[in-house]
């Protein structure tokens, strides 16, 4: 039941983005498109998992004074892993994702849940949260990347359901990333308030 | 004090660790890279100079260009261009024939605005290059339709191409002398 409890809170109920607003820089950068957005999750899924594994691994051998550092390297060792491994196996992805892949490093999502969760508890629960977090970052980002993609460029996942000239292409910069995650938080605390 | 070494050690066991991994990972993964890095030139090479057969780099005072060569004679020139472009280098591929008329702009890398100045991959806007020479003004407003919103995206397009078409004209300049 407790197992269930640490996978299920980071879907909905502590949601990274939709609830925490934490991690937002790529959720703003990289959400331009629904396949983007997939990469950029997987990516940080595996980061996510890898180094929530490895710090509840360690975390009885690992004095407080240093647990920080100690997070930092384990994280960007994961990362550094992940950015050369999508170089080599899927260009294009990494072309598309650029400079947010190594970004993934400081994205506080990582840190925070080592920090919170993974260097309290034992493994098995780590990785669930990790995987939890990673859904709910997943679906938060997915949404996003649909909803402007589809508004801005006409189109989901590459595929053109109508003409690009009469979409907005204000939702396929800056600005629409903000909007629509400021729709989806609404209608996340409305759908809430009415289950309550 | 005994603390201060623990803690030292501990951190440096996790730092060799993870530079080992890493230093695996890298091995592991470089030939793939490169190889991709390699395989994107060559095609932007065949792609603005579809005519040619094999390509030969050639060094033009501190430019490296590449002849297209069809039947051991020279048909052009590939001319890879790197210029500052809105947001970072914009990396190109220019072809360029004997009569100086170029024969296609191929944009290998660039990290320009999504919506806005990447939009200078478009076919409808990098072939409007096709065919001009020295003799054009190559620039947005004259003979060259710019990508909406995306000025200096697009001018710095306009910019490689008639760097390229002018180091081309100096190579055929020089090859003409020698002869």
């Amino acid at each position: 039941m407790n197992l269930w409890k640490d996978f299920n809170r980071g879907i909905i109920p502590e949601n990274p983005v939709l609830r925490l607003m934490i991690g937002l820089c790529p959720v703003l950068a990289v959400s331009n498109n629904a396949i983007n957005a997939l990469g950029m999750s997987v990516a940080v899924a595996f980061v996510l998992i890898g180094s929530n594994l490895v710090v509840a691994l360690v975390r009885k051998q690992v004095p407080d004074q240093i647990r920080i550092p100690i997070f930092i390297i384990i994280i960007s060792t994961f990362v550094t892993i992940c950015d050369y491994i999508m170089q080599a196996y899927y260009p294009d992805l990494y072309k598309a994702l650029g400079v947010f892949v190594p970004l993934i490093v400081v994205n506080c999502i990582i840190l925070g849940r080592a920090e919170a969760f993974a260097y309290k508890n034992p493994v098995l629960n780590s990785v669930l949260d990790g995987a939890g977090m990673s859904l709910g970052f997943a679906l938060a980002l997915g949404s996003i990347g649909v909803i402007r993609e589809l508004l801005g460029a006409g189109s989901v996942f590459g595929i053109q359901l109508f003409n690009a000239t009469i979409a907005a292409t204000i939702m396929i910069l800056p600005p629409g990333a903000f909007i629509t995650i400021g729709f989806l938080m609404a209608g996340l605390n409305k759908l809430e308030n009415k289950v309550q | 004090m005994l603390r201060i070494f623990r803690m030292a050690a501990i951190l440096a066991v996790f730092c060799i660790v993870s530079a080992g991994l890493l230093s695996y990972v890298y091995l592991f993964t470089k030939p793939k890279i490169d190889l991709f890095a390699k395989i994107n030139f060559n095609n932007s090479l065949k792609e603005v100079l579809a005519e040619a057969d094999r390509f030969n780099a050639k060094k033009s005072d501190s430019n490296l260009v590449y002849e297209g060569v069809k039947q051991d004679k020279i048909i052009g020139y590939a001319v890879p261009v790197s210029i500052r472009g809105y947001s970072g280098k914009i990396q190109m591929m220019i072809g360029i024939d004997m009569a100086g008329k170029v024969t296609g702009v191929k944009i290998i890398e660039q990290k320009e605005t999504p919506g806005l100045g990447q939009n200078i991959l478009k076919p409808n806007f990098l072939d409007q290059f096709i065919n001009k020479s020295t003799a054009d003004p190559i620039a947005p407003k004259k003979d060259i339709d710019a990508v909406a919103g995306a000025t200096i995206s697009s001018r710095a397009v306009c910019d490689s191409v008639r760097e390229a078409l002018g180091l081309v004209h100096k190579i055929n300049l020089e090859e003409k002398g020698k002869q």
